[in-house]
């Protein structure tokens, strides 16, 4: 089938929408409420709209499949007049305070507004401070209900920059199943919010934040709390990194998706003013050491299987609080950040005789949830809070560019040695299916005491929301699956209950494509840019001459001079955790 | 031939015939009255193919304001293969000083009943709503006892007068929200979801109630039911306009002498309704006519030089919408009601698209400034901008319907409204 866009001919399907045509075909066509990672737009925003040959009026593009015979208008006076009186309405309810604002110069508010030359208020605006005295009297009539939700750890939500696009009931919804988010009020004073406005209680996956086109949903800023560190002569500031940072860092300093800059980031923190920086690949590293002999002994005692992993904490928040009965099968390792945390504050501490009262563990994640994890109660193996300060990536390049830190003119730097080696293995955490080629080749290697012939295990790799395979080990098969995404997961534990399917370890990340989509992750993020963060990762992977876990010197170490071995009991007291039933 | 004329509508009672000559708390007094006869010819004699197509020869259109032929809903439904189909009928009804539907939910309640149960004989549901405002609390109450009495006739439930077929009604409270009059924000509020309208295509009558073929009537169509089916849809089509037949009831207010609902056959004019002592009888002693606003607060100004317009349904240059009739007469303040009418549209506004959330908002209050007086110096050019976004990109009619009284007032009155009093 052909339409004609702006008097050129298309190819396209009877079922695709003008909107995705244009796409295709580089028509850009403004939108707020449509994401491409979202199911199709409801036509809230009233952005795209086009001129057709087969209406009066305009229809959203967004909303209207392509018919034989169309012909679409995308630019035109009328276009245009619509939306830019649309843009005013939406940029008259917003704050409107940009110039502090944690999404300045990555909004899609802002975007527009600039390219529609909206830069001043025609009407008064209802949020955010008065633009004039005498303007005051005015503003307080149109004051409208804003929401601040301030409550958990993670994420921190601000309805005046709300613009009611409805993406994040969507991701919520659709993609995660939690349906944390819905709609009160009606009219004017609509507003996204949680059920009868209570504090936010899910499982802080962050995605919300990561399709919000402006700065109405962000993860909670804690770089203050890093400055204070930093300023405290007697503190020491203790960095790491997790596997995913290093290939995203690069993005937010205008570098291409999946540029690797693991000196930069390690160069910057330490600019930054950190005291040593290690690699939460080590911890990685270190979770595959005990989650393999956890699968081992399992494969031993007969269970209970599936063993499901347990280094995502939406995953695991998701398991306390909708499906508490599977808690038995979640593996009991602490996820690589608190492993290498509580390391960091014992071993690390007692070797090189540091008070670990003074040491501050901070760590650079992909994810708003390892805030959360880090305030859990029982993460205190060493004595006291594991983790102190948990900043996402866009917090991280957030307060490097307000120090006016340029990261790739810094002399590049190593992760210092003592806790800072690492594997392929490790780095794989930070897609998905890679815990699960991590410990693959951990595993195998120590059932069948035999060195692999090739360490790539393809088949759990890929794009595939549920990825299963059978993996033949002397004369065991190992049903393993790979899942991303909760709805996915939602699906396995559905099937699982029914006695429908029988695996042995499930490898589960709530957010899309594992780390690498997390929800702290730089913006904006796709498809396309998680596959090509994808990317960097494998060929890093193959790049290195360490590839498995036991093979990292460190590991070794570890277990000589401290740890004694996988399972052991110094290690089940550092290393692994307990779970709570959370459910209402 | 006027004698004639005159004669004929005081004979034409389709919908007001029972009214005030049953007992609506009594299904006996309705039944005595030829009440029920119509279903039984339906079950005893008619095929559900030709109850659709009787009620596509008389030409029905929907009463709810947009004037949809209802054979063409029950016909799409009834094509349909679905196991589970859903008939409703909209008592939603929330139009500012519109009543109707609510005065035949109270005056013969059994004439929705029994054109719902015609209706779902036609499409082949066996479940029935009757969405009804939540305000009516009068009415509720007496269609359950209403649809109690016909369960006990077997006119309702399993089996129904003997035949295999078989049909519930169920009352749903709705809440009151102008915009739940919608059909597809009507049916979102059903399945427990926010009022808000969806995106059509699909069409209720494909996708509809849980995703089930759904047809949804106004309750003024619905009554019209049992009239074609036993008198035939050639008497009914009859009535009125070759292009818009049968009856409407029209409700005169403000400043008419008699005020209320009137039964007319459509393609009355207003000059007659207004004027006609059968209706109206003229304006109330000592006010002189200015504008008559047709059908409600979404209806347009109609001055004294257009009062010969004919009411009909289908494309017309005043839309009969659900058919109130507002005189208004010289004395009183254009300024009211346009903070009457933004403030409704504002208030009523479910929020979900852009132009009209905001531009209600913005509406009202630019609205509530021209009333004091204290107009800013760009708001008549904001205004004109709200007015276009409003008519121009809205998700759904609600929007449009917020422009068009204001847009004809400006029309006509925009002198007045931007010079300060």
């Amino acid at each position: 089938m052909q339409i004609k866009i702006n008097n050129k001919s298309y190819d396209c399907n009877p079922d695709e929408t003008i909107l995705s045509v244009c796409k295709k075909n580089g028509i850009r066509v403004p939108t707020l409420c449509t994401h491409p990672d979202l199911l199709p737009s409801e036509g809230a925003c009233r952005m795209c709209l086009v001129e057709t040959n087969q209406a009066k009026c305009l229809v959203s593009s967004c909303t209207t499949k392509v018919c034989e015979g169309l012909e679409v208008i995308t630019e035109s006076e009328k276009t245009n007049k619509a939306r830019t009186i649309n843009l005013e309405l939406l940029w008259a309810d917003h704050a409107g305070k940009c110039a502090k604002c944690k999404r300045n110069g990555n909004c899609e508010l802002q975007r527009l507004a600039k390219e529609f030359n909206i830069d001043e208020f025609r009407f008064v605006p209802r949020r955010g401070e008065p633009a004039l005295p005498d303007e005051i009297d005015l503003i307080k009539d149109n004051w409208s209900h804003v929401v601040v939700d301030e409550e958990n750890p993670s994420i921190s939500r601000d309805s005046e920059y709300c613009i009611e696009c409805r993406r994040c009931v969507k991701v919520c919804r659709d993609i995660q199943t939690v349906e944390a988010y819905g709609f009160n009020h009606r009219s004017s004073k609509s507003n996204v919010g949680t059920p009868y406005e209570k504090p936010l209680d899910c499982i802080f996956c962050g995605q919300c934040s990561m399709v919000c086109p402006t700065a109405a949903i962000t993860e909670k800023d804690d770089t203050e709390k890093l400055e204070q560190a930093l300023a405290d002569p007697k503190k020491m500031v203790i960095a790491q990194t997790a596997p995913s940072t290093r290939f995203t860092f690069s993005e937010e300093f205008g570098q291409n998706p999946g540029t690797f800059w693991e000196k930069q980031l390690v160069a910057t923190l330490k600019e930054l003013g950190c005291d040593k920086v290690f690699d939460t690949v080590l911890g990685a590293d270190l979770t595959i050491m005990e989650e393999a002999n956890e699968l081992i002994e399992r494969i031993k005692k007969g269970g209970p299987f599936p063993m499901f992993t347990s280094c995502c904490p939406s995953w695991v928040l998701y398991i306390e609080k909708y499906y508490p009965e599977f808690i038995p099968n979640l593996s009991t390792c602490k996820s690589p950040q608190q492993m290498l945390s509580s390391l960091i504050k014992t071993y690390y501490a007692e070797k090189e005789k540091f008070d670990p009262e003074n040491i501050v563990n901070l760590s650079i994640m992909p994810c708003t949830s390892k805030k959360y994890e880090a305030q859990r109660k029982e993460m205190d193996a060493s004595g006291q809070k594991d983790t102190d300060i948990v900043l996402t990536v866009r917090e991280l390049a957030r307060l490097v560019r307000e120090r006016k830190i340029l990261p790739s003119y810094l002399k590049e730097k190593k992760y210092d040695p003592a806790l800072g080696i690492s594997t392929g293995a490790g780095v794989l955490f930070a897609a998905s299916g890679g815990v699960m080629e991590a410990a693959l080749r951990t595993a195998v290697e120590r059932i069948t005491g035999q060195e692999l012939a090739k360490l790539d295990f393809e088949i759990v790799r890929g794009e595939a929301g549920i990825r299963c395979a059978g993996i033949d080990i002397d004369g065991l098969n190992l049903k393993v699956a790979v899942v991303h995404e909760i709805r996915n997961a939602k699906k396995i534990l559905e099937e699982i209950k029914q006695g429908k399917s029988e695996y042995h370890f499930v490898e589960v990340m709530a957010c899309p494509n594992g780390c690498i989509g997390g929800g702290g992750q730089p913006l904006p993020a796709d498809q396309e840019i998680r596959n090509a963060r994808i990317k960097g990762v494998l060929s890093r992977d193959k790049g290195m001459s360490l590839r498995k876990s036991h093979d990292n010197p460190v590991i070794k170490k570890l277990y000589k001079e401290f740890l004694e071995k996988p399972g052991s009991e110094k290690a089940e007291k550092l290393l692994h955790t307990k779970y709570t039933n959370r459910k209402k | 031939m006027i004698l004639l004329k005159i004669i004929s509508k005081r004979f034409m009672q389709i919908l007001t015939k029972n009214w005030d000559k049953i007992d609506p708390f009594h299904i006996d007094t309705y039944a005595r009255s030829g009440g029920y006869e119509a279903l039984r010819k339906v079950i005893r004699e008619m095929t559900p193919e030709s109850v659709v197509k009787e009620i596509k020869i008389s030409g029905l259109q929907g009463r709810g304001g947009a004037g949809c032929p209802t054979a063409l809903k029950w016909e799409s439904a009834a094509k349909t293969k679905a196991q589970d189909k859903y008939f409703i009928c909209n008592l939603d009804e929330s139009e500012p000083g519109v009543y109707k539907d609510r005065t035949i939910a109270e005056k013969s309640p059994h004439q929705i009943i029994e054109g719902m149960i015609i209706g779902a004989y036609a499409i082949g549901a066996k479940k029935g709503f009757i969405y009804i405002n939540g305000h009516y609390e009068k009415s509720a109450e007496i269609l359950t006892v209403a649809i109690k009495q016909a369960l006990e006739k077997e006119f309702l439930g399993k089996g129904i007068m003997g035949s295999s077929f078989d049909f519930e009604i169920e009352i749903f409270r709705g809440s009151g929200a102008y915009i739940c009059g919608e059909e597809t924000a009507l049916i979102n509020t059903i399945e427990g979801k926010r009022g808000e309208p969806r995106l059509k295509p699909p069409y209720p009558v494909n996708s509809g109630l849980f995703g089930k073929p759904t047809v949804v009537n106004n309750t003024e169509t619905l009554v019209n039911i049992p009239f074609i089916i036993s008198r035939g849809a050639k008497i009914f089509s009859g009535i009125g306009m070759k292009n818009s037949p049968g009856t409407k009831l029209f409700l005169l207010e403000g400043a008419v002498k008699s005020k209320g609902i009137f039964e007319a056959p459509l393609g009355t004019s207003v000059q007659e309704l207004i004027y006609n002592s059968i209706y109206g009888g003229g304006l109330e002693e000592g006010k002189e006519f200015w504008f008559a606003q047709i059908g409600g607060a979404s209806g347009r100004l109609m001055t004294a030089g257009n009062l010969d317009q004919l009411l009909v349904y289908g494309p017309a240059e005043y839309p009969l919408g659900c058919g109130s009739i507002l005189v208004v007469d010289k004395s009183m303040d254009l300024k009211d009601f346009l903070v009457s009418w933004s403030g409704f549209f504002h208030r009523e506004s479910c929020g979900k698209c852009v132009p009209c959330r905001e531009g209600t908002f913005r509406l009202h209050e630019i609205a509530k400034r021209i009333r004091n007086n204290d107009l800013l110096p760009d708001d008549q050019e904001r205004l004109e901008d709200i007015l276009w976004t409003l008519g121009n990109t809205t998700f759904c009619p609600l929007g449009n319907f917020a422009a068009t009284a204001w847009k004809d007032a400006i029309r006509i009155f925009g002198d007045k409204i931007f010079k300060a009093a």
